[in-house]
């Protein structure tokens, strides 16, 4: 199988894993037993007649099912998602201009410093099994893991924000830039990080755990192979050996993961956005579920699940690309 | 074949042999320790804490005007041990503060303007200490020109309807400055119960109760053993009945008081007072006023403080009333002796009266008292103190008693159902392979990919829309999309195993797919079973808080993501600090984090005994 067959592959598999998804959230909204979204519009009617009617439209509500459906698609593919009834705004400008650029920007940095820590570690640890450094390494990644992110954030809050005093415990953007915008780049760059630092300490704590147990596993696996050895007896050094031939093939599996870790980490910037009030898709989550947002909660969860989506295809990609079991097997 | 008894000896020979290698790994077993010992909190909380988790209360049918109950402490109460922590502020403190005047003209008349020392602005026109006064000021006043002198106490006096105010009456140089020394007390208070019905009507009680009245050969105090207020709790309990008998005159004012002395111990004041009645006034004309109140002996004369004052009127059926009310409000209200202000300032001895006067009447009329009850709630109660649930706070204690049950079972039943679903399934699609492999495969891998989270909020948000949450559903919710990866991995292991010679060996001798599936892959697969529970608890158990966390769980049981759903809305963290409030959120989260690290454990040791891959590293 060429490499061109297995992309094409990927994007057919894509593309029916987008229907289904679409299709998924139109069963949850539509077709559970009690139908929750036209039960959520009828009781808007007493609210706001105007808004009432502008939704009623937006969903097809007047019509059957199966058109419903249609409507559904159409509106999921266009990214038209409709009025937020609380807010009155539009709900993809809301999540595409406003939510989702900080959104990513934490979840960017976030997984480069945890994937960077997290494998060299998992390397160091696999490489000195049994030490102290491994025993006390995995037991600290099995207790974070296990840890609720919430705890991990107040335990962040407390520590960096109340006690320290380093960063501040909460917000996107300092305050004061709501009537003076920033004008200097350097201010810019140091004030969005000194907002952003304890929500990515935090999600970073979270998920580097499970970066090294994963690390450390898949470096264990391929440790004990024959060619490490003859790399070994041919005289390369230690360190070589370890990074150039151990991690090199032992990192296939980590890539799936990165795709995979991607919706872990989206569950767990949800809290964590909602602890420190940072203006992302996960504050967007929470207050959606505060004020019984429908419309909006059935756009984040399309979105979320697109991200994801996206992300498995260009781990495949990379897969694909890497791996010459692929192109040749 | 081996017989039965055989069999048996060879299960539990390797049993023991597995239970032995367990005990000799220390990670585990300390899991299973921990388990137990939330196991135990989890069936014992009815034992270990009498109030409910969501909505408690005290004596539903003591409180016959309080449907419900009473509230079992104050909101945002601290632990009742705080009491025996050193370096928790305790008992009279001396405190000095000092402020600055400028006199200003204002309207033609002069006004003094006081300000805190470093501040820029004066704005109050009175000394506004940070700190209630306990006891005496010592007012000294430096002038401009640097001479100091102290205060009379007729130069200034406490606001009345204020504890912290102090108003100098006299005019000084502008530029004064006024060093304020005085005491103050802080203290951990707890919940003081004065009167409680049970132990009010009855004759052994009257004898506790002294009556004071100014007119003895007209009014007289006595128990009544038939007319009392019919309760769910006593169908006739007795009450104490007060006569009056003018003779036919018509008398000014007679005054009865049933008092009952009592210590109270702290130097901070009760948060709240809790004051409870039934009265029914027997006469053909109004004229009687009931009043309670707390005193206390000074060298000046009693100093009084009503908590309620109320007409009685003529009627045949007791009259119930339940007031609560704050220490400035009872201040507020009391209109006698308002200069002093210090209700429970200090440790002492005080006394609850109920005091009954009769006014103008020239005929026999009688009053019958009961159910009296009275509470001082203070500001520490419980192991882990209160919430601020309102209007019931709830015991954090029972809170996180009861939320072990939620936890453990949501954990342990969702991870069951997920591995069994995924065991069946794993094996099935497995074994039959084919069309039916593929179907299934395909729908595991599309729920692999959608993001946990998101899908649970968006559907039990859907299933909020017709109040369909429960935890049942989110039991339901959590298995369905839990059973994926482990059917995955049972699959493959059924593939590879499908292709052994002892498979082969067993289709050969005529046995069928049931028997094979059953007889000789389940007993290989099985291994993967335990590791899998053990690890698929905690998962649980985490999403479960984290969905409650959220907001999302069943409002109407008390789970520890609920808990800390309770604490984030309060906003105590943003306003007050995790410091203060540390009870209210770190033992929930201690034990979320213990039950699934314990869980994990136990899965980590079972994969290093069990899985031979592991076993040959060693």
């Amino acid at each position: 199988m060429g490499l061109k067959k297995y992309i094409v592959k990927r994007v057919i598999y894509m593309i029916v894993l987008i229907w289904a998804i679409i299709t998924v959230n139109f069963l949850i909204f539509s077709m559970l037993p009690g139908n929750p979204l036209e039960r959520y519009v009828a009781s808007l009617r007493r609210i706001d007649e105007i808004r009432y009617n502008e939704l009623k439209a937006h969903f097809g509500l007047d019509k059957p099912l199966h058109e419903q459906y249609i409507v559904s698609l159409r509106n999921m593919l266009t990214f038209n998602f409709g009025i937020s009834f609380n807010s009155g705004t539009q709900v993809s400008e809301t999540i595409f201009s406003r939510k989702m650029p900080n959104t990513l920007l934490l979840l960017g940095l976030e997984s480069i410093l945890s994937i960077i820590v997290g494998m060299l570690l998992g390397v160091l640890v696999a490489y000195k099994r049994g030490g102290i450094l491994d025993t006390g390494t995995v037991t600290f990644s099995l207790t974070m893991y296990s840890v609720p992110i919430f705890f991990i954030g107040w335990l962040v809050i407390f520590f960096f924000a109340v006690n320290l005093g380093w960063f501040p415990a909460g917000g996107t953007v300092p305050l004061e830039w709501g009537r003076y915008p920033p004008t200097n780049f350097l201010q810019i760059i140091i004030g969005r990080l000194s907002y952003i630092a304890l929500p990515t300490l935090t999600l970073f704590l979270f998920s580097f755990g499970g970066w090294v147990l994963l690390t450390r596993a898949c470096v264990l696996e391929t440790i004990t192979e024959d060619y490490v050895v003859t790399a070994r007896a041919k005289g390369l050094k230690e360190r070589t050996v370890l990074y150039k031939h151990v991690l090199k093939n032992a990192s296939l599996p980590l890539i799936t993961n990165v795709a995979l870790s991607f919706a872990f980490v989206v569950s767990g910037a949800t809290i964590t956005e909602t602890l420190f009030s940072y203006d992302g898709i996960g504050l967007l989550t929470f207050s959606a579920i505060m004020n019984n947002d429908l419309p909006v909660l059935y756009a984040l969860f399309y979105v979320l699940a697109l991200c994801v989506v996206a992300a498995n295809f260009i781990a495949d990609l990379l897969y694909g690309v890497i791996d010459p079991r692929i192109r040749y097997g | 074949m081996a017989t039965r008894k055989e069999r048996l000896t060879f299960t539990f020979k390797r049993f023991r042999g597995f239970l032995k290698q367990f005990g000799r790994n220390r990670l585990g077993t300390l899991g299973v320790f921990i388990v137990v010992f939330f196991v135990c909190l989890a069936i014992m909380a009815p034992l270990l804490t009498s109030y409910d988790p969501i909505r408690p209360s005290v004596g539903m049918d003591e409180y016959p005007a309080l449907t419900g109950g009473r509230k079992i402490a104050e909101s945002l109460c601290v632990p009742a041990w705080y009491k025996s922590i050193p370096w928790i502020p305790k008992g009279r403190f001396s405190i000095e503060e000092r402020f600055y005047s400028i006199l200003e003209v204002y309207y033609g008349k002069e006004w003094q303007i006081f300000g805190r020392e470093g501040q820029v602005n004066a704005t109050d026109t009175s000394l506004r200490l940070t700190q209630r006064v306990a006891s005496i000021a010592n007012i000294t006043a430096t002038a401009p020109d640097s001479t100091a002198r102290t205060l009379d106490p007729t130069e200034w006096e406490q606001t009345p309807s204020r504890l912290n105010e102090i108003v100098v009456k006299d005019f000084f140089p502008n530029g004064t400055t006024y060093a304020v020394e005085y005491f103050t007390g802080t203290d951990i208070t707890e919940n003081m119960e004065l009167a409680s019905d049970p132990t009010f009507a009855s004759e052994a009680a009257l004898n506790a109760w002294t009556n004071q009245t100014n007119r003895p050969d007209i009014v007289a105090v006595q128990y009544n053993s038939e007319k009392g207020y019919v309760t769910k709790l006593s169908k006739e309990s007795g009450c104490i009945e007060i006569s009056f008998d003018p003779h036919g005159a018509t008398i000014e004012n007679v005054e009865v008081t049933l008092s009952v002395p009592f210590q109270y111990p702290y130097y901070q004041p009760p948060k709240s007072f809790l004051v409870h009645y039934a009265a029914m006034f027997e006469a053909s004309s109004p004229g009687a006023t009931l009043t309670i109140l707390f005193s206390k002996e000074t060298q000046t004369g009693p100093e009084e403080y009503i908590l309620v004052r109320k007409e009685l009127l003529p009627s045949n059926i007791y009259d119930l009333v339940p007031t609560t009310s704050t220490q400035k409000e009872v201040i507020d209200n009391v209109g006698v002796n308002p200069a002093t202000n210090k209700i429970f300032a200090a440790p002492g001895q005080y006394a609850f009266s109920i005091r009954i006067s009769f006014q103008n009447l020239n005929q026999t009329a009688k009053v019958y008292l009961d159910n009296l009850n009275s509470v001082l709630y203070g500001n520490a109660f419980g192991l882990l103190g209160t919430d601020n649930a309102e209007p019931y706070p709830r015991d954090l204690f029972s809170s996180l008693v009861y939320g072990a049950r939620v936890s453990l079972f949501i954990g342990i039943v969702s991870a069951l159902l997920s591995t069994a679903i995924g065991l069946f399934l794993g094996l099935a699609s497995g074994y039959i392979g084919g069309i039916f492999d593929e179907g299934i495969m395909r729908f595991a891998d599309l729920l692999l990919v959608l993001p946990t989270l998101p899908l649970f909020i968006v559907l039990i948000m859907a299933l909020r829309q017709f109040g369909a949450v429960s935890m049942w559903n989110i039991i339901i919710i959590i298995t369905f999309f839990g059973w994926m990866s482990f059917a995955r991995s049972v699959r493959s292991m059924v593939l590879s195993l499908r292709e052994r010679s002892f498979i082969e060996a067993a289709r050969a001798a005529g046995a069928g797919k049931l028997h094979i599936i059953s007889r000789h892959i389940l007993p290989n697969v099985f291994s993967l079973v335990y590791v899998t529970l053990a690890t698929a608890v905690p998962g649980a158990i985490v999403l479960e808080a984290s969905l409650s966390f959220l907001g999302l769980g069943d409002p109407r049981i008390a789970s520890w993501g609920k808990t800390l759903f309770d604490f984030e809305s309060s906003g105590i963290a943003v306003t007050k600090g995790l410091t203060d409030y540390w009870f209210w959120m770190f033992p929930a989260c201690i034990c979320i984090a213990f039950l699934a690290a314990a869980f994990i454990l136990i899965g980590y040791s079972l994969d290093e005994i069990l899985n031979p891959k592991l076993r040959e590293r060693v």
